[in-house]
């Protein structure tokens, strides 16, 4: 049977959909490597091989065309030494195998100095900074949101605050957690708890609250108490809700790790890229930057995967 | 878990610490930054001279505004800047004693102008990109002082330093100041470009030192004195030709460079000795002597409102640990 691709409000075959999948990957793959492969669709820049006769110019100096040709006509015309050139992309986009080169030598360095760290131990660094800082929250904001969604009077006390607070950016706090908590991982932990916390608690209230009222109405009238209605009837009601929000609020703790790592000593994987940037090694940065979307696809895979066992009733719906 | 239970420990350690008063001997907190003359503290730390020396000391790592912020939250007993800036931070309430000169920059800082500008006369009329209020803004004004000009015959455009290389490139200024290895970037960007002016026409107008608390100071003056101490066998290792490339890659590593890499940044980073340190320590006017030239930066922070009333240069130059 011919596979349809684009029929209205219809599901994929398994095999379109992994097709798909892969494709999203390689489709900007691609581009990436067009533009630093074939050298007539972009470089816009010539990296100097022989500088001839102009004294400027420096070998492997990356130099704008119009500029490069410019020097050549003139050293011809006057018949000086011309200057030779390859077509080159401009600095901040590196090639494909230059990343990938990055990525493995970034790994097979070896620390040079005692007190230095192998990148594998930075990166742990951070991903502690970002459980810690998510863990601090969920332990105090997911019983608040609970409360807060199942009670009204727990609602009006704390949301309206938290509303405020949750539009103060997170950043704001660097310095002052600085001076209350340190240097070290604290004031980091800080930032990763303030820029999740206040979301994370108005998810859960809003998640708590879409409970099917009819499932509290059935409760009341077999009896339950508070407490019970609470654990038996509103805990186990949210729990896949719940966790599809922590997945999704797990993702927004990483978006705070480079602000929340630059503060303080410079450590983790922030110091990596925001060195190597400042010398503009741009191989190294987007190696860098692929490490953590790595780390962050896969851990919502295995999420995802967890939340299939967990809650096998919820199959059907995206989890 | 381990991590679990340090992050605890530490900050169970720090509110300890902040109920009992001045308790056991805690290791003297230096916070340091990416410029040839502070990564230059690596070679020690590496080798572990300071245990030698029988001085405990923590070095931090931080990008160069984070380290003052730190020393301003109290979190740190010294830290290494420039002396322009340990004015700057001493007038917002961290107060700070430089006891240290480590260099003073020669050539490092500079102002690069695109082509076609050939002189500080040249930027007549034209546009400046530079951060002001900062340590580039008065290396500017030096510049044209010297030319009989005043800062009313350029146009400045505020720019953090580490975003000079693309403004000159984008052509929206004339030319900017920064320094390394900014300044190295925007020569390297901007084809043609050239240093029309740096530290080298004015050695002594950026110092970069070791500013303590005073409480620090105060109370142990000996560890200070053995940590001078260190930093003068980290000079000797240094400057001698045998030893020197070891020095440079310890530094190297520290900011993630290869050493051939690195040996760029050094030339415009001028290493005092002993003996030439003790020179500038000495109180006269003008840019060779710390004094004189903390005069001139004091000055220059008033008339440009970074801050409102005129320091004491006398309380934050400290040369009788040497």
């Amino acid at each position: 049977m011919q596979d349809q691709w684009l029929t209205v409000n219809q599901e994929l075959t398994l095999r379109q959909r992994r097709l798909l999948t892969l494709g999203s990957f390689l489709l900007p793959l691609a581009i990436w490597c067009m533009l630093s492969y074939v050298p007539f669709i972009w470089h816009p820049m010539v990296e100097v091989e022989d500088k001839g006769s102009v004294s400027y110019f420096k070998e492997s100096m990356l130099v704008e065309k119009e500029l490069f040709y410019q020097e050549l006509e003139k050293a011809q015309g006057e018949e000086r030494a011309v200057p030779t050139g390859t077509p080159a992309n401009p600095i901040y986009l590196p090639a494909p195998h230059e990343v990938i080169e990055a990525l493995y030598s970034a790994f097979t360095t070896e620390p040079i100095r005692r007190n230095e760290q192998w990148l594998h131990e930075s990166l742990a660094d951070s991903i502690s900074v970002i459980l810690l800082g998510f863990l601090l929250s969920s332990l105090i904001g997911v019983p608040l949101g609970i409360l807060a969604g199942t009670f009204s009077a727990v609602s009006r006390l704390t949301e309206p605050f938290i509303e405020f607070f949750r539009y103060l950016p997170a950043p704001a706090f660097g310095a002052l957690a600085v001076a209350i908590l340190g240097i070290h991982e604290a004031p980091k932990i800080a930032i990763i708890f303030i820029g999740t916390f206040f979301q994370q608690v108005l998810v859960v209230a809003n998640t708590t609250r879409k409970l099917d009222p009819a499932l509290l109405e059935a409760a009341m009238t077999l009896g339950a108490k508070r407490i019970s209605m609470l654990f038996r009837v509103v805990i186990p009601g949210i729990a896949s809700d719940l966790y599809r929000d922590m997945r999704i609020l797990l993702g927004w703790a990483w978006t705070y790790l480079i602000v929340a790592e630059m503060i303080g000593s410079s450590s983790g994987i922030t110091w990596f890229i925001t060195q190597q940037a400042r010398y503009k090694n741009f191989d190294n940065v987007f190696a860098a930057i692929l490490i953590i979307g790595v780390i962050g696809l896969t851990t919502d895979m295995i999420l995802a995967q967890l939340g299939k066992r967990l809650f096998p009733w919820q199959r059907g719906t995206k989890v | 878990m381990s991590k679990i239970k340090r992050i605890w420990s530490s900050m169970i350690a720090a509110a300890l610490m902040a109920i009992s008063t001045q308790s056991i001997a805690e290791p003297l907190k230096i916070g340091y930054s990416d410029w040839p003359g502070w990564v230059a503290w690596e070679v020690a730390i590496e080798k572990q001279w300071f245990k030698e020396a029988g001085v405990e000391v923590e070095f931090e790592w931080f990008d160069y505004v984070a380290s003052m912020d730190a020393f301003a939250a109290g979190q740190l007993d010294a830290v290494t800047m420039t002396n322009g800036d340990a004015l700057v931070t001493g007038s917002t309430g961290a107060k700070n004693v430089m006891i240290l000169i480590n260099d003073y920059s020669n050539g490092n800082d500079m102002v690069v102008a695109k082509p076609g500008i050939n002189s500080v006369k040249d930027l007549k009329g034209k546009k400046v990109g530079v951060e002001i209020g900062f340590v580039g803004h008065l290396l500017l004004l030096n510049a044209l002082e010297k030319n009989g000009m005043k800062e009313s015959d350029v146009e400045l455009v505020n720019v953090p330093t580490n975003e000079t290389p693309q403004v000159l490139a984008s052509g929206d200024v004339d030319a900017i100041v920064a320094w390394q290895p900014n300044s190295g970037m925007a020569l390297n960007l901007v084809p043609g470009s050239k240093r029309i002016y740096s530290s080298a026409d004015e050695p002594g107008l950026i110092y970069d030192v070791l500013a303590v608390s005073p409480q620090s100071l105060a109370a142990d003056r000996d560890k200070w004195k053995k940590v001078i101490k260190v930093w003068y066998r980290i000079v000797d290792y240094f400057k001698d030709p045998k030893t020197q490339n070891s020095a440079i890659a310890i530094m190297a590593s520290r900011v993630g460079l290869t050493p051939d890499e690195y040996k760029e940044f050094i030339g415009g980073t001028k290493i005092l000795t002993k003996t030439e340190a003790k020179q500038f320590f000495k109180k006269t006017d003008g840019f060779t002597s710390l004094y004189g030239s903390s005069k001139i930066s004091d000055d220059f922070n008033i008339a440009n409102k970074v801050y409102g009333k005129a320091q004491n240069i006398d309380d934050y130059i400290d040369g009788s640990l040497y």
